[in-house]
């Protein structure tokens, strides 16, 4: 695995609730490339348990495949809401997509 | 109204837009039919009629001239003369028959016999009528038998073209009464399909009709159980009292989401470590009703129960979470936490869960920190543990995320939050928790369950040590009096 295996980039957008739970757990679901995996949240206000949730298992399994894996953050109040969950630690967090990128272009396990 | 009852009827009147043509065609059809085969049935007994008079006449005409030719008597002649003068007729008659049958052949044998006739008009009954006893006698009369021979097999011959027609006008009127049968059998299959189509739709739709009213009963039902079992639950676990002490003063309230059963997955528990410490939880399963419940209890089982031997807020944090691991429970999130009252300390950890407020006598409420994996999701967790050293009179105040998120914006939440805590401390009541949660919610409404813990040390007394009026007492009798409000 390097950098020639195709980003899996996941994005959602907007206020992510239980109301949304379906679309949550499909999106939330990485693909099977095993490329490096860039999870979009640069367009969300909010997030209840649903997604922390989901987020935690993606983590999860990302470590289980060795793939890389990145979160990126445009709202404080998200970012706030990732704080209290304790994702700030579990993930690497940007607040911008060029960083991301060029973390996840960098070879893993190092 | 629903436009679908009004289905069946569409479907009936299109249906019956194309049997009502079918049937009116294959009436006026078979009317038609009916009629044009009676006429052809009277055209062809007229013509078999003719045509064997037509050959009568033939045979009087030449039974007359022969009978005259041998007797010569005048007498003879009258048959001959009436059949000469009828003759014609006939043959008209017979022609326009023939016609009007159709039958080309019979038309020409005709007109052969007309010619034949006539033939034998001039060249053996007009000889024999002038001279009755020519000396070719013999011959004439040789010629005149063949002659009406040939007449005879022309009237044969058109004898045969209409018996022809005859059979084939038979099987034209089978072939008519199958088309009949086809358009009848059509029409009761389609009136039949129609009736099938009604009645099936009528046990349809009073089936659906019969299963939703027996769904509706049985969510009814459902929703009726599942509210006795909630508000069992809720008493049972969520209003135990909390302890009344002189040192830390709680308070505490707990509102379901309004349009959920009446049972969340939110808690707290207060316990009495020692004369001065006491261990607290606000927790929060995801999810309501019922199940999340169920996992509530549990998981509050779970970290209070190992407690006593433990409290360590970061190691109980980390036992809940094996066990709920274990369990394959839902997330859950959790702060806990022991309020030392000799020390005015708290000590706390967060397991994905909103941070403490603390409000300080003169100051302005602030959020502690926070951080750490929520429960039940990942094997391996490790939690950081806060202390906090404060002084007489602080509060602390836990409290599920109902209470911040009501508006999905947190940051908002928060200074919600805060400008609630402050007023309270300000104001002093003993209901703080039900205090905060009215100042929130006096204008917003709650999406989601809301538990609200204040701990608080008792203020600095003049002339008494506040140690002094901290310890003493121990176990105080639960139930002695509720601080819980609702």
């Amino acid at each position: 695995m390097s950098s020639q295996s195709s980003l899996d980039v996941i994005r959602l957008a907007g206020e992510l609730d239980i109301a949304r739970r379906d679309e949550i757990r499909r999106a939330l679901q990485p693909n099977d490339a095993g490329g490096p995996i860039l999870v979009d949240l640069s367009e969300v206000t909010y997030a209840d348990s649903t997604v922390i949730a989901g987020l935690l298992r993606l983590r999860n399994d990302a470590d289980a495949a060795q793939r890389r894996i990145a979160l990126l953050i445009g709202d404080a109040r998200l970012t706030r809401l990732l704080q209290y969950a304790g994702l700030a630690h579990a993930f690497t967090v940007f607040d911008d997509r060029a960083s991301a990128l060029t973390y996840l272009a960098g070879s893993p396990e190092q | 109204m629903d436009a679908k009852p009004l289905r069946p009827l569409f479907v009936t009147a299109l249906v019956l837009a194309l049997v009502i043509p079918i049937l009116v065609a294959g009436g006026v059809g078979v009317r038609a039919y009916v009629r044009s085969s009676l006429h052809v049935a009277e055209e062809i007994r007229t013509a078999r009629a003719t045509a064997s008079v037509l050959l009568r006449y033939q045979l009087d005409e030449e039974t007359g001239v022969r009978g005259y030719a041998v007797t010569r008597e005048r007498a003879f002649l009258q048959p001959y003369r009436e059949a000469r003068e009828l003759l014609p007729r006939e043959a008209a008659e017979l022609g326009r028959a023939l016609r009007e049958l159709g039958l080309r052949d019979g038309v020409a044998a005709l007109a052969d016999a007309s010619a034949t006739n006539a033939l034998w008009l001039r060249t053996v009954a007009a000889p024999i009528v002038a001279r009755p006893n020519p000396r070719d006698g013999n011959a004439l009369q040789r010629r005149g038998k063949a002659l009406v021979d040939h007449v005879r097999a022309d009237v044969a011959r058109i004898q045969t073209a209409i018996l022809t027609r005859e059979a084939v006008i038979d099987g034209d009127t089978e072939r008519a009464i199958d088309r009949i049968n086809l358009v009848v059998l059509l029409a009761v299959v389609l009136v039949g399909g129609i009736g099938f189509f009604l009645a099936s739709q009528q046990t349809r739709l009073t089936r659906t009709l019969a299963q939703h009213q027996r769904e509706a009963a049985q969510l009814l039902s459902a929703y009726e159980a599942e509210k006795r079992v909630a508000d069992t639950l809720k008493d049972a676990f969520v209003q135990k009292p909390l302890p009344v002490l002189d040192a830390v003063r709680f308070s505490a309230t707990y509102t379901p989401a309004a349009e959920e059963a009446k049972v969340g997955g939110d808690w707290y528990d207060v316990v009495e470590l020692d004369a001065d410490r006491v261990l607290f939880v606000v927790g929060d399963v995801a999810g309501h009703g019922i199940e999340a419940a169920v996992a509530m209890v549990r998981a509050r089982q779970e970290l209070v129960s190992s407690a006593v031997a433990d409290p360590d807020p970061a190691s109980l944090l980390v036992r809940g979470n094996a066990q709920l691991l274990g369990q394959r429970a839902r997330m859950v999130t959790a702060v806990c936490g022991i309020a030392d009252a000799r020390a005015f300390r708290f000590t706390y950890a967060t397991a994905g869960h909103p941070p403490p407020v603390l409000v300080e006598p003169g100051r302005e409420p602030r959020l502690l920190e926070c951080g750490g994996m929520p429960l039940g999701l990942l094997p391996t967790v490790s939690y950081v543990e806060h202390t906090v050293q404060s002084l007489p009179g602080a509060m602390l105040v836990l409290y599920t995320d109902g209470a911040l998120e009501h508006s999905h914006d947190v940051l908002a939440g928060e200074r919600i939050l805060l400008d609630a805590v402050a007023g309270v401390a300000r104001s002093g009541v003993a209901d703080a928790a039900g205090a905060i949660r009215d100042a929130i919610f006096s204008e917003r409404t709650a999406g989601d369950d809301v538990a609200i813990l204040t701990i608080a040390f008792a203020p600095a007394k003049r002339g008494r040590g506040v140690l002094a009026a901290g310890v003493a007492r121990g176990g105080d009798a639960p139930g002695a009096r509720r601080n819980t409000s609702r």
